[in-house]
C-alpha cells in the first residue's frame, strides 16, 4: 500500500499542536536526559585520552628526602643505570622540583611562601620498559637510604578514573531513569493523541484503513518528540563541550592529567550520533507502547 | 454473498447474542433484519466485519471464510463492506466532502481518484449543495445521506445498514429507502436491521427475525409482523 506522504504528515502535525504542552515535557525530559547521556560518554572519552597518555608513559617518582646525602643520591643514579627493566629516567633537581611547586600552586601565595627550596624534595622520574614493571622497580627503592617516597603516576590515574567512573556511573543512573520518564511521557503523549483522535480511528478502522496506516501518523509523532529532544541535548553537548575546553585550557595548563583531557571535535560529533539514535529508540518505543496499549486495531 | 452455518456468540455474563444461526444471503438481494432490542440484529452486523468473533460456527463474507483471515487481511474485507449506523459516525470536524473523501483517503486511493468519485457519491444521495457543510449545520436525513455516501464511494460488495432511519422522522426515512433502493439496484447486497415496521412493510423485501439471538422467521417478501 502507498502510504500517503502528505496526509501523514498532516496527521502528525495536527497531532503534536493539539498536545503541545505534553510533547514539550516529553521533548525537554528527553534532551536533559540525553544531555546527561552526553556528558556521561564525553567524560569517559576524556578520560581514556587522559590515560592513554599516561599509559604509554607510565611514570613512577622517587622522591628523595630533603636532606638525602650526595653518595645516596648517586648510589640510586647508578642503579637505575645499570637496571633493565628501566626504559628512561631523569632527575629533577631541587630548583626544578621548587619551579613546579611554584606553578602548581601558583594561586595559593600561602602555600607558595610555606616552603623553601632546601626543604623540596628532588626526584628520579622514572620510564620502565613495560608498565607491569613498574611496581618491581618501584618496590626496590622503597627501603633504599635516602629515599622519602615511591609515588606511582597509575595510583594517580586510578584515582582520576574511578572518581570519573562514580562521576558516569551517577550520570548514566540519572540518565536512564529520566530516559524511562521520557518514554512514559512520550506514550502518555501519544495516548492523548489517540484519545483525540478516537473517532478518525473508529472510522479509519471502519472504511478498512489498514492497522499500519493509523497507526504511522501516531508512531512518527513519538519519534519526532524523541528525535527533536536529542537534537536539542546535542546542541547542549556541543556548547557545554566548548566551554569545559576553554576552562581547562584557560588554567592549570601544567597539569598534565588536565591537559590531556581532551574531547576532540570529532568525539563530539559520535557521541551526538549516539544521541541521536537513542533519542529515536526512546521515542520509538514510548509510541509503539502507546499504539499496542490503546490502538485496539 | 454471506454464508453463516451454525454461528454461536455469547457476551459476558451468559448473555446470549446469537444461537446456532445459519443463513445464506444471496448476491443483490435487500434483506431487512428485524427483531426487539437485544435480538442479537447488531452482533450480526458485527461479526460479518470482523469486529467480534463467533464462539462456534463459521461466516463467508464474499466468498471467504472469514475465521480464517489473518488480522492483516481484515481491512481488506472491510473495503468490500460498507456500514451505515442510527448515529451517523461522522466526523464533526470534516464537511460533508471531506467526510467522505476520508474514507478513500485512508484506504490509500490517489487524489485524482477521489475528486472523480466523491462529488459522483455526493451526487447520489443528493447533496451536491450541501458538501462544504458540516455535520452540525445539516439535518439528521442529511447526515445519513453523507454516511451513506461514505459507505457506499469504494463501491463495495455488501452494504450492511444498522437501523439507519433510528434517529429520523418517518418522511426523511423514506427518502433514505430510496436511496438504499437504488443502491442495492446498483448490484449491491443490501442488509439493514430496523425496527421501523412501516417501512419493512412498505418495501416487501426479504425479512428475518431475530429473537433472543435465535432465527424464528425467514420470509421472502414479507412484512414487519408475524402474522401478517
Amino acid at each position: 500500500m502507498a502510504v500517503n506522504l502528505e496526509y501523514v504528515f498532516r496527521e502528525t502535525v495536527s497531532n503534536l499542536k493539539r498536545n503541545v504542552s505534553m510533547a514539550s515535557a516529553a521533548l525537554l525530559t528527553v534532551a536533559v536526559s540525553l544531555t546527561l547521556v552526553g556528558g556521561a560518554l564525553l567524560v569517559k572519552k576524556g578520560v581514556e585520552r587522559a590515560t592513554v597518555q599516561w599509559r604509554g608513559n607510565v611514570e613512577l617518582s622517587i622522591f628523595m628526602k630533603a636532606d638525602a646525602s650526595q653518595p645516596e643520591s648517586e648510589a640510586i643514579d647508578r642503579q637505575l643505570k645499570s637496571m633493565p627493566e628501566v626504559k628512561d629516567y631523569r632527575y629533577v633537581s631541587k630548583p626544578e622540583a621548587f619551579e613546579e611547586f611554584k606553578k602548581i600552586f601558583a594561586n595559593e601565595p600561602d602555600v607558595r611562601e610555606s616552603l623553601t627550596v632546601e626543604q623540596i624534595p628532588p626526584s628520579y622520574r622514572v620510564v620502565p620498559r613495560e608498565a607491569e614493571q613498574t611496581k618491581i622497580v618501584g618496590e626496590r627503592f622503597e627501603n633504599t637510604a635516602g629515599v622519602f617516597r615511591v609515588s606511582y603516576a597509575k595510583e594517580e590515574v586510578d584515582a582520576l578514573v574511578s572518581v570519573t567512573n562514580f562521576l558516569q556511573i551517577m550520570l548514566w543512573g540519572i540518565a536512564a531513569v529520566l530516559l524511562a520518564a521520557a518514554s512514559l511521557l512520550i506514550l502518555n503523549t501519544i495516548r492523548m493523541a489517540i484519545f483525540a483522535r478516537r473517532r478518525e480511528v473508529a472510522v479509519m478502522k471502519l472504511v478498512g484503513a489498514t492497522n499500519w496506516f493509523i497507526r504511522i501518523p501516531f508512531m512518527l509523532e513519538g519519534l519526532l518528540q524523541g528525535l527533536v529532544g536529542a537534537a536539542l541535548a546535542f546542541g547542549v553537548v556541543w556548547i557545554g563541550r566548548d566551554l569545559v575546553q576553554d576552562r581547562v585550557a584557560g588554567a592549570r595548563n601544567d597539569i598534565q592529567l588536565f591537559k590531556q583531557f581532551l574531547v576532540t571535535g570529532p568525539d563530539v560529533m559520535t557521541t551526538g550520533f549516539v544521541l541521536l539514535g537513542v533519542g529515536v529508540f526512546v521515542g520509538t518505543i514510548g509510541s509503539a507502547l502507546a499504539v499496542r496499549r490503546f490502538l485496539d486495531v | 454473498m454471506i454464508r453463516l452455518r451454525d454461528v454461536n456468540k455469547t457476551y459476558k455474563g451468559n448473555v446470549v447474542a446469537l444461537r446456532d444461526m445459519s443463513i445464506d444471503i444471496a448476491k443483490q438481494e435487500f434483506v431487512f433484519v428485524v427483531g426487539p432490542t437485544g435480538s442479537g440484529k447488531s452482533t450480526l452486523i458485527r461479526l460479518l466485519i470482523k469486529e467480534e468473533k463467533p464462539d462456534s460456527g463459521r461466516i463467508w463474507v464474499a466468498g471467504k471464510d472469514i475465521g480464517q483471515l489473518s488480522s492483516w487481511k481484515v481491512p481488506l474485507l472491510r473495503r468490500n463492506i460498507g456500514c451505515v449506523f442510527q448515529d451517523f459516525k461522522l466526523l464533526p470536524s470534516k464537511t460533508a466532502y471531506e467526510n467522505v473523501a476520508f474514507a478513500l483517503e485512508v484506504i490509500g486511493r490517489p487524489p485524482h481518484v477521489i475528486r472523480q468519485q466523491v462529488p459522483q457519491v455526493l451526487d447520489l444521495v443528493g447533496l451536491t449543495k450541501k458538501r462544504d457543510h458540516f455535520p452540525n449545520e445539516m439535518s439528521g436525513g442529511e447526515q445519513q445521506r453523507v454516511s451513506i455516501a461514505r459507505a457506499f464511494v469504494n463501491r463495495p460488495l455488501i452494504l450492511l445498514a444498522d437501523e439507519p432511519t433510528g434517529n429520523l422522522d418517518p418522511s426523511t426515512s423514506v427518502g433514505i429507502m430510496r436511496l438504499l433502493d437504488r443502491i442495492n439496484r446498483t448490484g449491491t447486497t443490501v442488509v439493514m436491521s430496523t425496527h421501523d415496521s412501516s417501512i419493512v412493510d412498505t418495501m416487501r423485501r426479504r425479512v428475518v427475525e431475530l429473537d433472543r439471538g435465535v432465527l424464528v422467521r425467514d420470509q421472502a417478501r414479507g412484512v414487519y409482523g408475524v402474522n401478517a
